[in-house]
């Protein structure tokens, strides 16, 4: 039976009618301590709620429909390692990977806590290698240039964690050049190569399955760079110019990464909740081990919060329910990411992976088409930045939009004067754009003489979530708040979260249209790709031999 | 003359003695303050056993009652020669106020230290209004290993004073030691103080680039010794400081490169020589590097001896030595380690501690036993004609990095060597 023909479900439908008619401005007017009942915190972090479109009956409705999906069993069996994907039969257990050592958790007679810290372990004589400088290249430099080689989650995380904790670099990571690389066309590591001195330059291959194509095609030409610039064997460049992050060793060994230079996960990590796993070493080797440790155990605290806190004031739960609310409820399909902080700059591509490749999904668990909307179109970019881009369609337009304002209250606190006064004008911009946003334009007094193309109609949801600081720890908290939420989300929609077989098939199909390039027979396929095909072939000199 | 030197470098300690020496009465004063603790015993003071000489110098001088060791400074004393660390400054600012509160009492201040260039007029500025007090600067440019020649019988003298007053009492103070000198200048004591980093940045800026010369050398195959004899016979050009080498090390010349190269930075100039100082470090870990490359990447299980571990021969000093990245770089690649120096063992066990795998020899020819490579650190006398037959007989493999070209190439290839040199 869909969720859609629960009593909870259709209280809220019922509740929704009446929600729909009534604008933000007059829920303020009417509900003076609506900041009060609607915010919520940890010692570390705000989640303001008071701007969305709806009030604190709302907010019971939606936990009763929490409970009629047994969310708090679900969240147990979560923590607990049960099998919560079963399309590829595996537990999700990313947060074991931000247990403190003492604790343990058995899964098929392995302690899961243990591996990790034995992981987090070979991390960390790697990293510290690297910042005493000791790690060697072909002609005996230290290493100096780091190069990521991953897509998707072994790329998104890393890249928008380290954007984000420069300032937490240690001094002996500072002689450190970090570059991320994962697209398959080779146009990023086509640049960097150029720059790079192969002798001091070492790349991390980071892949899961050790199978992804874009990674492997990106790392072969970095291994051809590096025999053809050092003139060494292609053993000698895999010692020592390589490191295999991975949860297939011996795939990674065949490709020629000695085990010596592996570290390891598992299949019960998925790639898009892999950070705090040695898919962090650059993070690990940005920040230092004693950061990437801060890192967990702010996440840590997170999955202690969600665990444990009643579900009215459950962060992850809260968050996930308004979203619920406005795309079931209120019909929005669109959800802006807004940092209003130049370096959570990736973290809206971080939450798109996150958001959209868990819970882009049509299918519940019991295999049926769902009759309910699930995740919205997710993108993002810093908050200033967008303003002078997209904000237009999100006060003006067509479309309604809920938003995600993420910020931290303080910042240069060492710095000078004039930096601090920028920052105070970005907190300034974050709130005037969530206010105007929410009330539109009945904050000024003399709006409604304004012509039609100056009114600001408002009643765009919002929530803002506020940082008490930018730190290792709240970064590990606010992401793992939104990993929590995620799963909240998909328990409500009843859909698995954890896999992604939609991006399967597009990876066979490109497989075969390769073959397909110097073919002169395109007609078994559609007209359009032949077309497309037929351009190809003209244009780059591989048309097809036609002398036979 | 009473004379109060402040200061526990090689700089202070060469003064103070010399100064003593001379019929000064002196008195030193180590650390701004000493809580109260027994001083060190002479013996136990490293830059005094370090620099040859100076330590027997020293008893004598306390011996014959010239040269005090002390916590205040005599009120008679009329010249404070500060030779204090870089980072003093503030000990220095206050040893001026305190001297120079009555304006009455005649005093020279003799600035001695790296405190950077405009230092002793901010020094200057400290005084009162008088014509019998005032700071000069006086460069400090003795050589560790030669420190106690240098300062008592100088080539040539720079003084940084600007006032008739302090020109003479200066030269008065130094008349013992000015007779060898057949040049001395005065010049502004800003302008001294620039010299004096100039001097030492010139120096520095040849040796990075006869360094850069050998390795270019090594790599297109010719001689570096030859090309420096040839460059050396210009007249223009000369052969002091023209030796390639695995870097230059040492406390006052790392340090006054640096600050120098700072000041550069501060200016907003882009700075050769903060080049030719992240170069040297490179430069540092030469040896280990030729090493790496002739075992092709593997070192685990090797025995590598290496002669010479202070930063330069006659002296124990190991501050900023080539040798301490060069063993680090082995230790972390679990190679044996096999060191030998005529003084700096004592430091070099304090440096790196009791470690299994680094074994400090009190022979030069036990440091070969089983050896995979002789890597020369420094050009101590005693390395340059060795007994090459029992060489042979020690070691595992006879392949000898020279990091100081003292051995000649064709003749240890002659005998079964292998050799690499630095550009050779």
């Amino acid at each position: 039976m869909s969720i859609t023909s629960s009593a909870a479900w259709q209280a809220l439908q019922a509740h929704a009618e009446q929600a729909k008619q009534t604008h933000i401005k007059d829920m303020f007017a009417e509900q003076p301590a609506r900041f009060a009942e609607l915010s919520f915190q940890t010692d570390t972090l705000l989640l303001d709620l008071s701007k969305q479109r709806f009030q604190l009956t709302t907010l019971y409705l939606l936990v009763q429909l929490a409970k009629t999906q047994q969310l708090p069993a679900k969240i147990e069996a979560m923590f607990n390692g049960a099998v919560l994907n079963p399309s590829e039969n595996r537990p999700a257990l990313h947060s074991a990977l931000r247990q403190p050592r003492d604790k343990s958790l058995i899964l098929d007679e392995r302690d899961v806590i243990a591996d990790v810290h034995h992981s987090l372990d070979a991390m960390e004589r790697l990293v510290k290698r690297i910042h005493r400088r000791q790690w060697r290249g072909y002609d005996g430099s230290p290493i100096q240039n780091i190069v990521n080689i991953g897509v998707g989650g072994s790329d998104l995380g890393p890249l928008m964690c380290c954007k984000a904790l420069t300032e937490w670099v240690p001094e002996d990571a500072k002689q450190l050049n970090l570059h991320f690389v994962s697209s398959m066309d080779g146009s990023q590591l086509e640049r960097l190569l150029l720059q790079l001195d192969p002798a001091s330059t070492l790349f991390i291959i980071s892949s899961k399955s050790f199978s992804t194509i874009d990674t492997l095609a990106n790392a072969k030409t970095a291994r051809e760079w590096l025999i053809n610039a050092s003139g060494a064997s292609a053993d000698i460049i895999n010692q020592h110019h390589f490191i295999g992050v991975t949860s297939k060793p011996d795939k990674a060994e065949s490709w020629g990464i000695p085990v010596t230079n592996q570290l390891h996960f598992w299949d019960w990590t998925g790639g898009r909740y892999s950070l705090w796993s040695v898919i962090g070493f650059p993070i690990a080797l940005h920040i230092g081990m004693e950061n990437f440790h801060h890192l967990l155990t702010g996440a840590h605290k997170m999955d202690e919060h969600f665990r444990t806190v009643e579900l009215t004031k459950n962060l992850p739960v809260l968050l996930a329910l308004t979203d619920i609310w406005n795309i079931n409820f209120l019909d929005i399909h669109a959800h802006a990411i807004l940092p209003y902080d130049g370096r959570l700059s990736h973290l809206p591509a971080y939450l798109e992976q996150l958001e959209m490749e868990s819970n882009g999904k049509n299918v519940s668990l019991d295999g049926q088409i769902t009759d309910y909307r699930t995740c919205p179109i997710l993108w993002g970019e810093i908050g200033s930045n967008a303003q002078h881009a997209f904000y237009q369609l999100l006060h003006q337009g067509t479309e309604a939009v809920m938003c995600d304002f993420i910020v931290p209250a303080e910042r240069y606190k060492d710095a000078s004067a004039e930096l601090q006064q920028q920052h105070q004008l970005a907190l300034a911009n974050c709130l005037a754009q969530s206010r105007l946003l929410a009330l539109g334009d009945s904050i000024l007094d003399s709006a409604e003489q304004a012509p039609a193309h100056k009114r600001y109609q408002g009643n765009q949801p919002s929530s803002t979530i506020m940082l008490k600081s930018l730190t290792p720890e709240t970064l590990g908290e606010l992401i793992a708040m939104y990993e929590h939420k995620v799963f909240v989300q998909s328990v409500i929609w009843d859909i698995n979260p954890f896999d992604q077989w939609g991006v399967e098939l597009g990876k066979v199909i490109a497989t075969e249209l390769l073959s397909q390039f110097n073919s002169e027979d395109t007609s078994a396929l559609d007209g359009s790709t032949a077309g497309l095909i037929d351009f190809i072939q003209h244009n780059t000199g591989s048309q097809p031999n036609n002398d036979g | 003359m009473k004379i109060t030197v402040y200061g526990k470098e090689l700089t202070s300690w060469v003064a103070a003695a010399c100064l003593a020496r001379s019929g000064n009465e002196v008195t030193i004063i180590e650390n701004a303050c000493s809580n109260g603790k027994s001083a060190q015993p002479l013996s136990d003071i490293r830059v005094l056993i370090n620099e040859p000489g100076l330590l027997e110098l020293t008893k004598q001088q306390i011996l014959s009652g010239r040269l005090i060791r002390g916590e205040q400074s005599e009120s008679d004393a009329t010249v404070h020669w500060l030779a204090l660390n870089a980072d003093e400054i503030h000990r220095a600012e206050q040893i001026v106020r305190d001297e120079t509160r009555n304006p009455e009492t005649q005093r020279l201040i003799v600035n001695q230290s790296n405190f950077g260039v405009g230092a002793t007029e901010k020094l200057q500025h400290l005084l009162r209004q008088s014509d019998q007090q005032d700071a000069i600067y006086l460069p400090d440019l003795i050589q560790e290993g030669n420190a106690i020649n240098d300062f008592a019988t100088p080539e040539r003298l720079i003084i940084g004073a600007d006032k008739e007053w302090s020109i003479i009492q200066t030269n008065a103070l130094l008349r013992p030691f000015s007779q060898s000198a057949d040049n001395i200048q005065v010049m502004a004591p800003k302008e001294a103080e620039f010299t004096k980093f100039a001097i030492t940045g010139m120096l520095a800026i040849r040796i990075g680039y006869i360094n850069e010369l050998a390795n270019l050398a090594d790599q297109i195959d010719v001689d570096i010794d030859v090309i420096r004899q040839g460059m050396g016979a210009d007249p223009r050009i000369g052969h002091h400081y023209m030796s390639p080498g695995c870097g230059f090390g040492g406390q006052n010349f790392q340090e006054y490169t640096r600050k120098f190269s700072e000041l550069f930075e501060q200016q907003s100039n882009p700075s050769l020589l903060a080049t030719v100082i992240k170069e040297n470090e490179v430069q540092k870990e030469l040896l280990f590097r030729k090493l790496w490359q002739h075992y092709q990447c593997d070192l685990k299980g090797k025995t590598v001896s290496l002669w010479g571990g202070s930063f330069k021969p006659e002296t124990a000093s190991i501050d900023n030595a080539p040798s301490l990245k060069i063993i680090e770089a082995l230790l972390a690649q679990n190679v044996s380690v096999k060191l030998h120096d005529p003084q700096a063992l004592q430091n070099l066990q304090e440096y790196f501690g009791d470690n299994s795998a680094l074994r400090y020899c009190g022979n030069r020819y036990e440091a070969l036993e089983d050896s995979d490579a002789l890597l020369i650190v420094t050009e101590w006398q005693e390395y340059w004609s060795p007994d090459y037959s029992l060489m042979l007989e020690k070691m595992r493999t006879p392949l000898i990095i020279d990091g100081r070209n003292i051995f000649d190439k064709e003749m240890l290839q002659s005998q079964g060597f292998t050799y690499t040199g630095i550009g050779r």
